[in-house]
Protein backbone atom coordinates (compact mmCIF):
# COMPACT_ATOMS: atom_id res chain seq x y z
CA UNK A 1 0.00 0.00 0.00
CA UNK A 2 1.66 3.25 -0.71
CA UNK A 3 2.59 5.70 2.08
CA UNK A 4 -0.43 7.94 1.36
CA UNK A 5 -2.71 5.74 1.43
CA UNK A 6 -1.28 4.34 4.46
CA UNK A 7 -1.37 8.15 6.64
CA UNK A 8 -5.10 8.06 5.55
CA UNK A 9 -5.14 5.23 7.54
CA UNK A 10 -3.34 6.01 10.70
CA UNK A 11 -5.73 9.71 10.51
CA UNK A 12 -8.38 6.73 11.43
CA UNK A 13 -6.28 5.45 14.26
CA UNK A 14 -5.18 2.81 12.23
CA UNK A 15 -2.12 1.34 14.61
CA UNK A 16 -1.04 -1.52 12.41
CA UNK A 17 -0.59 0.93 9.56
CA UNK A 18 1.39 3.39 11.81
CA UNK A 19 3.20 0.45 12.54
CA UNK A 20 4.04 0.05 8.58
CA UNK A 21 4.63 3.76 8.08
CA UNK A 22 7.54 3.57 11.08
CA UNK A 23 9.17 0.58 9.52
CA UNK A 24 9.38 2.67 6.41
CA UNK A 25 10.00 6.16 7.20
CA UNK A 26 11.16 6.21 11.13
CA UNK A 27 15.09 5.04 9.65
CA UNK A 28 15.59 8.07 6.90
CA UNK A 29 13.96 10.16 10.02
CA UNK A 30 16.02 9.02 12.45
CA UNK A 31 19.79 9.21 9.72
CA UNK A 32 18.18 12.74 8.77
CA UNK A 33 17.59 13.68 12.46
CA UNK A 34 21.20 12.26 13.56
CA UNK A 35 22.96 13.91 10.97
CA UNK A 36 21.95 17.38 12.12
CA UNK A 37 22.12 17.05 15.71
CA UNK A 38 24.88 14.40 15.95
CA UNK A 39 24.22 13.23 19.33
CA UNK A 40 22.59 9.31 18.80
CA UNK A 41 20.90 9.84 22.43
CA UNK A 42 19.36 12.98 21.71
CA UNK A 43 18.64 11.98 17.81
CA UNK A 44 16.67 8.92 19.36
CA UNK A 45 14.77 11.60 21.03
CA UNK A 46 13.57 13.63 18.46
CA UNK A 47 12.88 10.68 16.35
CA UNK A 48 10.87 9.70 18.75
CA UNK A 49 8.75 13.13 19.00
CA UNK A 50 8.63 13.12 15.51
CA UNK A 51 6.86 9.61 14.55
CA UNK A 52 4.49 10.71 17.53
CA UNK A 53 3.67 13.71 15.96
CA UNK A 54 3.73 11.67 12.57
CA UNK A 55 0.74 9.92 14.70
CA UNK A 56 -1.13 12.95 16.35
CA UNK A 57 -1.13 14.99 13.18
CA UNK A 58 -1.59 12.45 10.48
CA UNK A 59 -5.19 13.91 9.65
CA UNK A 60 -3.61 16.93 8.99
CA UNK A 61 -1.30 15.65 6.14
CA UNK A 62 -2.36 16.83 2.46
CA UNK A 63 -1.10 14.28 -0.59
CA UNK A 64 -1.82 17.75 -2.89
CA UNK A 65 1.27 18.81 -1.54
CA UNK A 66 4.02 16.39 -1.27
CA UNK A 67 4.55 12.58 -0.85
CA UNK A 68 3.99 11.03 2.55
CA UNK A 69 8.04 10.97 2.86
CA UNK A 70 8.20 14.49 2.32
CA UNK A 71 5.45 15.42 4.94
CA UNK A 72 7.25 12.85 7.48
CA UNK A 73 10.87 14.09 6.88
CA UNK A 74 10.16 17.67 6.38
CA UNK A 75 8.74 17.76 10.31
CA UNK A 76 11.97 15.32 11.13
CA UNK A 77 13.76 18.13 9.58
CA UNK A 78 11.91 20.76 11.75
CA UNK A 79 12.35 19.35 14.86
CA UNK A 80 15.99 18.28 14.87
CA UNK A 81 16.37 22.15 13.65
CA UNK A 82 14.09 23.41 16.91
CA UNK A 83 16.35 20.87 19.06
CA UNK A 84 19.91 22.55 17.92
CA UNK A 85 19.02 26.13 17.82
CA UNK A 86 17.17 25.78 21.04
CA UNK A 87 19.71 24.58 23.18
CA UNK A 88 23.38 24.88 24.30
CA UNK A 89 23.99 21.78 21.58
CA UNK A 90 24.40 25.18 19.24
CA UNK A 91 27.83 26.13 20.82
CA UNK A 92 29.11 22.88 20.05
CA UNK A 93 28.35 22.70 16.89
CA UNK A 94 29.96 25.87 15.93
CA UNK A 95 32.91 23.43 15.93
CA UNK A 96 31.63 20.75 14.07
CA UNK A 97 31.29 22.29 11.00
CA UNK A 98 34.10 20.75 9.39
CA UNK A 99 32.95 17.65 10.01
CA UNK A 100 29.25 18.25 8.12
CA UNK A 101 31.39 17.36 5.09
CA UNK A 102 28.77 14.78 3.93
CA UNK A 103 28.03 12.40 1.84
CA UNK A 104 31.02 10.12 2.43
CA UNK A 105 30.83 8.32 5.64
CA UNK A 106 27.12 8.12 5.81
CA UNK A 107 27.57 4.87 3.97
CA UNK A 108 29.14 2.92 6.56
CA UNK A 109 26.31 2.58 9.35
CA UNK A 110 23.64 1.10 6.49
CA UNK A 111 22.39 -1.99 7.40
CA UNK A 112 21.09 -2.82 4.28
CA UNK A 113 22.70 -2.24 0.70
CA UNK A 114 20.93 0.92 -1.11
CA UNK A 115 20.87 1.56 -4.98
CA UNK A 116 19.25 4.58 -3.64
CA UNK A 117 21.67 5.75 -1.68
CA UNK A 118 24.35 5.53 -4.16
CA UNK A 119 22.53 7.06 -6.64
CA UNK A 120 22.07 10.04 -4.68
CA UNK A 121 25.91 10.05 -3.66
CA UNK A 122 26.64 10.51 -7.40
CA UNK A 123 24.16 12.96 -8.50
CA UNK A 124 25.58 14.93 -5.60
CA UNK A 125 28.63 14.45 -6.93
CA UNK A 126 27.85 16.06 -10.05
CA UNK A 127 27.33 19.29 -8.92
CA UNK A 128 29.47 22.35 -8.58
CA UNK A 129 31.88 22.11 -5.16
CA UNK A 130 29.63 25.14 -3.90
CA UNK A 131 26.17 23.52 -4.46
CA UNK A 132 27.02 20.98 -3.02
CA UNK A 133 28.37 22.71 0.37
CA UNK A 134 25.46 24.88 0.30
CA UNK A 135 23.00 21.89 0.35
CA UNK A 136 24.44 19.62 2.50
CA UNK A 137 25.23 22.20 4.89
CA UNK A 138 21.95 23.66 4.74
CA UNK A 139 19.64 20.19 4.86
CA UNK A 140 22.03 17.33 6.61
CA UNK A 141 23.92 20.46 8.50
CA UNK A 142 20.77 21.76 9.34
CA UNK A 143 22.13 25.88 8.91
CA UNK A 144 20.06 28.57 7.90
CA UNK A 145 20.84 30.12 4.34
CA UNK A 146 23.00 33.17 6.49
CA UNK A 147 24.75 30.78 8.42
CA UNK A 148 25.34 29.08 5.01
CA UNK A 149 26.55 31.60 3.59
CA UNK A 150 28.77 32.74 6.41
CA UNK A 151 30.15 29.53 6.99
CA UNK A 152 31.32 29.87 3.19
CA UNK A 153 32.19 33.15 2.91
CA UNK A 154 29.67 33.64 -0.12
CA UNK A 155 27.05 36.73 -0.41
CA UNK A 156 23.56 35.98 0.61
CA UNK A 157 22.39 35.65 -2.73
CA UNK A 158 24.77 33.16 -3.91
CA UNK A 159 23.48 30.92 -1.68
CA UNK A 160 19.79 30.79 -2.26
CA UNK A 161 21.05 30.76 -5.78
CA UNK A 162 23.34 27.96 -5.49
CA UNK A 163 20.78 26.29 -3.38
CA UNK A 164 18.01 26.72 -5.67
CA UNK A 165 20.33 25.79 -9.35
CA UNK A 166 21.62 22.85 -6.81
CA UNK A 167 18.35 21.06 -5.86
CA UNK A 168 16.72 21.17 -9.63
CA UNK A 169 19.94 19.98 -11.25
CA UNK A 170 19.54 16.88 -8.38
CA UNK A 171 16.55 16.71 -9.20
CA UNK A 172 16.93 16.33 -12.72
CA UNK A 173 19.26 13.75 -11.98
CA UNK A 174 17.33 11.66 -9.58
CA UNK A 175 14.30 11.50 -12.28
CA UNK A 176 11.85 12.99 -9.26
CA UNK A 177 8.56 14.33 -10.86
CA UNK A 178 6.46 16.98 -9.12
CA UNK B 1 6.28 44.77 -6.12
CA UNK B 2 8.19 42.36 -9.28
CA UNK B 3 11.61 42.71 -7.04
CA UNK B 4 9.56 41.20 -3.92
CA UNK B 5 8.73 38.41 -6.26
CA UNK B 6 11.57 37.33 -7.48
CA UNK B 7 13.14 37.59 -4.06
CA UNK B 8 10.22 35.20 -3.40
CA UNK B 9 10.36 32.76 -5.83
CA UNK B 10 14.21 32.95 -5.30
CA UNK B 11 13.95 31.04 -2.06
CA UNK B 12 12.27 27.91 -3.04
CA UNK B 13 16.02 26.03 -2.85
CA UNK B 14 16.26 27.49 0.21
CA UNK B 15 12.46 26.51 1.88
CA UNK B 16 12.70 23.12 0.34
CA UNK B 17 16.33 22.13 2.15
CA UNK B 18 14.59 23.85 5.44
CA UNK B 19 16.83 26.72 5.99
CA UNK B 20 14.79 29.70 6.33
CA UNK B 21 16.08 31.77 9.11
CA UNK B 22 12.38 31.58 11.20
CA UNK B 23 9.11 30.17 11.13
CA UNK B 24 8.01 33.70 10.06
CA UNK B 25 10.24 33.87 7.21
CA UNK B 26 8.86 30.10 6.35
CA UNK B 27 5.21 31.22 6.84
CA UNK B 28 5.46 34.98 4.50
CA UNK B 29 6.94 32.32 1.81
CA UNK B 30 4.21 29.45 2.23
CA UNK B 31 1.45 32.58 2.06
CA UNK B 32 3.31 33.61 -2.07
CA UNK B 33 3.20 29.48 -2.60
CA UNK B 34 -0.52 30.00 -2.25
CA UNK B 35 -0.51 32.73 -4.74
CA UNK B 36 2.11 31.30 -6.96
CA UNK B 37 1.46 28.23 -8.47
CA UNK B 38 4.41 27.90 -10.60
CA UNK B 39 6.90 27.96 -7.08
CA UNK B 40 4.44 25.81 -5.40
CA UNK B 41 5.29 23.20 -8.82
CA UNK B 42 8.79 23.96 -8.15
CA UNK B 43 9.00 23.54 -4.47
CA UNK B 44 6.84 20.60 -4.53
CA UNK B 45 9.59 18.80 -7.12
CA UNK B 46 12.50 20.26 -5.23
CA UNK B 47 10.86 19.52 -1.67
CA UNK B 48 10.83 15.71 -3.13
CA UNK B 49 14.29 15.77 -4.15
CA UNK B 50 15.61 16.92 -0.23
CA UNK B 51 13.48 13.74 0.84
CA UNK B 52 15.81 11.49 -1.49
CA UNK B 53 18.71 13.01 0.69
CA UNK B 54 17.10 11.98 3.85
CA UNK B 55 16.34 8.56 2.17
CA UNK B 56 19.89 8.62 1.34
CA UNK B 57 20.47 8.94 4.90
CA UNK B 58 18.93 6.38 6.42
CA UNK B 59 20.15 4.43 9.25
CA UNK B 60 19.10 1.65 11.11
CA UNK B 61 17.44 3.14 14.29
CA UNK B 62 17.73 1.20 17.82
CA UNK B 63 14.88 -1.14 18.18
CA UNK B 64 14.24 -0.13 21.56
CA UNK B 65 12.99 3.15 19.74
CA UNK B 66 10.80 1.47 17.62
CA UNK B 67 9.22 -0.62 21.06
CA UNK B 68 9.49 2.39 22.97
CA UNK B 69 7.40 5.06 20.29
CA UNK B 70 4.37 2.50 19.18
CA UNK B 71 3.71 2.16 23.37
CA UNK B 72 3.72 6.08 23.21
CA UNK B 73 1.15 5.97 20.10
CA UNK B 74 -0.84 3.61 22.02
CA UNK B 75 -1.70 6.21 24.81
CA UNK B 76 -2.05 9.44 22.51
CA UNK B 77 -4.95 10.63 21.14
CA UNK B 78 -5.11 11.56 17.87
CA UNK B 79 -6.15 15.54 16.23
CA UNK B 80 -9.05 16.07 14.38
CA UNK B 81 -8.45 17.21 10.79
CA UNK B 82 -8.48 20.92 10.20
CA UNK B 83 -11.81 21.98 9.03
CA UNK B 84 -11.98 25.74 8.28
CA UNK B 85 -14.86 27.39 6.94
CA UNK B 86 -13.82 29.77 3.86
CA UNK B 87 -15.43 32.77 5.50
CA UNK B 88 -17.90 34.39 7.14
CA UNK B 89 -18.28 35.25 10.80
CA UNK B 90 -21.69 32.87 10.81
CA UNK B 91 -20.47 29.90 9.53
CA UNK B 92 -16.70 30.57 11.68
CA UNK B 93 -19.50 30.24 15.10
CA UNK B 94 -21.28 26.93 13.96
CA UNK B 95 -18.10 25.40 12.32
CA UNK B 96 -17.10 23.83 16.17
CA UNK B 97 -19.92 22.17 16.15
CA UNK B 98 -19.54 20.31 13.08
CA UNK B 99 -16.24 19.16 13.60
CA UNK B 100 -15.78 15.43 12.52
CA UNK B 101 -14.69 12.46 15.17
CA UNK B 102 -13.37 10.88 12.03
CA UNK B 103 -11.31 12.53 9.45
CA UNK B 104 -12.47 13.37 5.92
CA UNK B 105 -10.91 11.22 2.97
CA UNK B 106 -8.04 13.98 2.50
CA UNK B 107 -8.89 14.85 -1.19
CA UNK B 108 -12.56 15.72 0.13
CA UNK B 109 -11.59 18.58 2.85
CA UNK B 110 -11.25 21.40 0.84
CA UNK B 111 -14.75 20.62 -0.47
CA UNK B 112 -15.80 20.12 3.35
CA UNK B 113 -14.73 23.91 4.04
CA UNK B 114 -17.61 24.53 1.34
CA UNK B 115 -20.14 22.18 2.34
CA UNK B 116 -19.47 23.02 6.10
CA UNK B 117 -19.89 26.53 5.44
CA UNK B 118 -22.96 25.65 3.34
CA UNK B 119 -25.13 23.61 6.14
CA UNK B 120 -23.88 26.19 8.66
CA UNK B 121 -25.71 28.97 6.63
CA UNK B 122 -29.13 27.02 6.53
CA UNK B 123 -28.48 25.97 10.02
CA UNK B 124 -30.15 29.18 11.22
CA UNK B 125 -33.32 28.20 9.31
CA UNK B 126 -33.89 24.93 10.34
CA UNK B 127 -34.25 23.19 13.89
CA UNK B 128 -31.30 22.02 15.58
CA UNK B 129 -32.20 18.58 15.57
CA UNK B 130 -32.61 18.28 12.00
CA UNK B 131 -29.46 20.22 10.94
CA UNK B 132 -27.12 18.23 13.17
CA UNK B 133 -28.47 15.38 11.88
CA UNK B 134 -27.88 16.36 7.91
CA UNK B 135 -24.36 17.23 9.04
CA UNK B 136 -23.75 13.86 10.40
CA UNK B 137 -25.33 12.43 7.53
CA UNK B 138 -22.96 14.74 5.48
CA UNK B 139 -20.20 14.29 7.14
CA UNK B 140 -20.38 10.26 7.17
CA UNK B 141 -20.52 10.41 3.32
CA UNK B 142 -16.92 12.70 3.60
CA UNK B 143 -15.49 10.66 5.49
CA UNK B 144 -15.65 7.05 3.78
CA UNK B 145 -12.97 5.79 3.02
CA UNK B 146 -11.95 6.09 -0.66
CA UNK B 147 -14.70 8.75 -1.24
CA UNK B 148 -14.50 10.19 -4.66
CA UNK B 149 -15.07 14.14 -5.84
CA UNK B 150 -16.35 14.19 -9.17
CA UNK B 151 -17.55 17.84 -10.30
CA UNK B 152 -18.42 18.91 -14.16
CA UNK B 153 -19.64 22.44 -15.36
CA UNK B 154 -23.35 22.60 -16.50
CA UNK B 155 -24.40 23.79 -20.10
CA UNK B 156 -26.01 26.93 -17.67
CA UNK B 157 -22.92 28.05 -16.50
CA UNK B 158 -21.43 27.07 -13.20
CA UNK B 159 -20.12 24.04 -11.52
CA UNK B 160 -21.80 21.06 -9.78
CA UNK B 161 -19.68 18.79 -7.38
CA UNK B 162 -20.55 15.52 -6.17
CA UNK B 163 -18.61 13.28 -2.99
CA UNK B 164 -19.40 10.07 -4.12
CA UNK B 165 -18.95 7.36 -1.66
CA UNK B 166 -19.76 3.92 -3.38
CA UNK B 167 -19.22 1.95 -0.10
CA UNK B 168 -22.35 3.64 1.82
CA UNK B 169 -24.22 4.01 -1.34
CA UNK B 170 -24.47 7.45 -0.95
CA UNK B 171 -23.96 11.04 -2.81
CA UNK B 172 -23.50 14.82 -1.36
CA UNK B 173 -24.30 17.14 -4.00
CA UNK B 174 -23.65 20.99 -4.26
CA UNK B 175 -23.17 23.78 -7.37
CA UNK B 176 -21.58 26.95 -7.61
CA UNK B 177 -22.55 29.47 -9.82
CA UNK B 178 -25.50 28.55 -11.25
CA UNK B 179 -27.21 31.39 -12.86
CA UNK B 180 -30.85 32.99 -10.89
CA UNK B 181 -33.66 31.44 -12.71
CA UNK B 182 -37.19 33.23 -13.24
CA UNK B 183 -39.98 33.06 -10.54
CA UNK B 184 -41.48 30.09 -10.70
CA UNK B 185 -38.97 27.62 -12.01
CA UNK B 186 -36.30 25.53 -9.79
CA UNK B 187 -33.29 23.64 -10.33
CA UNK B 188 -34.07 20.06 -9.74
CA UNK B 189 -31.40 17.27 -9.07
CA UNK B 190 -31.48 13.75 -9.91
CA UNK B 191 -30.04 10.36 -9.64
CA UNK B 192 -30.39 8.71 -13.16
CA UNK B 193 -30.04 5.15 -13.12
CA UNK B 194 -31.02 2.04 -15.66
CA UNK B 195 -34.40 2.10 -14.77
CA UNK B 196 -35.03 6.34 -15.32
CA UNK B 197 -34.72 9.47 -13.27
CA UNK B 198 -35.49 9.60 -9.91
CA UNK B 199 -35.70 12.87 -8.24
CA UNK B 200 -33.60 13.53 -4.92
CA UNK B 201 -33.81 17.46 -4.28
CA UNK B 202 -34.00 20.92 -5.34
CA UNK B 203 -30.74 23.10 -5.64
CA UNK B 204 -31.48 26.13 -3.00
CA UNK B 205 -29.38 28.93 -3.20
CA UNK B 206 -27.40 30.27 -0.67
CA UNK B 207 -25.70 33.77 -0.52
CA UNK B 208 -22.71 32.37 -0.82
CA UNK B 209 -23.28 31.44 -4.41
CA UNK B 210 -23.24 27.32 -3.11
CA UNK B 211 -26.28 25.57 -3.27
CA UNK B 212 -27.14 23.44 -0.10
CA UNK B 213 -25.61 19.93 -0.04
CA UNK B 214 -28.03 17.28 -0.82
CA UNK B 215 -27.57 14.21 0.51
CA UNK B 216 -29.28 11.18 -1.62
CA UNK B 217 -29.07 7.28 -0.86
CA UNK B 218 -29.76 4.47 -3.07
CA UNK B 219 -27.01 5.20 -5.12
CA UNK B 220 -26.49 2.25 -7.63
CA UNK B 221 -23.41 1.65 -9.98
CA UNK B 222 -23.54 3.37 -12.99
CA UNK B 223 -25.75 6.14 -11.58
CA UNK B 224 -25.61 9.50 -13.52
CA UNK B 225 -26.14 12.49 -11.74
CA UNK B 226 -28.59 15.22 -13.42
CA UNK B 227 -29.80 18.51 -12.71
CA UNK B 228 -33.00 20.21 -15.25
CA UNK B 229 -35.08 23.23 -14.49
CA UNK B 230 -38.27 22.47 -13.59
CA UNK B 231 -41.55 24.29 -12.08
CA UNK B 232 -41.33 25.72 -8.82
CA UNK B 233 -41.66 22.33 -6.29
CA UNK B 234 -40.14 20.11 -8.76
CA UNK B 235 -41.74 17.55 -10.63
CA UNK B 236 -41.66 13.32 -10.20
CA UNK B 237 -40.24 13.39 -13.91
CA UNK B 238 -37.72 15.34 -15.80
CA UNK B 239 -39.68 17.55 -18.32
CA UNK B 240 -36.71 20.08 -19.36
CA UNK B 241 -33.32 19.08 -20.72
CA UNK B 242 -30.46 18.47 -18.40
CA UNK B 243 -27.78 21.08 -18.33
CA UNK B 244 -25.85 18.52 -16.80
CA UNK B 245 -25.27 14.98 -16.63
CA UNK B 246 -22.44 13.52 -14.35
CA UNK B 247 -20.80 9.63 -14.19
CA UNK B 248 -21.01 9.62 -10.43
CA UNK B 249 -19.58 5.60 -9.96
Amino acid sequence: MPPERLLGLVARGDEGAFEQIYDRLAGAAYGLIRRVVRDPAQAEEVTQEVMLEVWRTASRFDPDRGSAATWVLTIAHRRAIDRVRSTTASVAREQRVVEVEVPADYVADVVEANLERERVRRCLDGLTPLQRESITLAYYGGYSYPQVAGLLGVALGTIKTRIRDGLIRLRDCLGVTA
Amino acid sequence: MRLLRENQQGLTGVYAVGAMTSEAEREKFERHLRRCASCASEVRGLRDTATMLALAAAEQPPPELRVRTLAQVRRTRQLPPQVEPRRGSGAKRWAPRLRLAVPVTVAAASLLAILVLAVAQVRVQRSLHQAQAQNAAIAAVLATPGARIVTGPTSAGGTTTAVVAVARHEVVVTTTGLPGLPAGRVYEMWLIGRTGARPIGLARPMPSGHTVPILAAGLARGDRLGITVEPAGGTRHPTTTPIVVLPLT
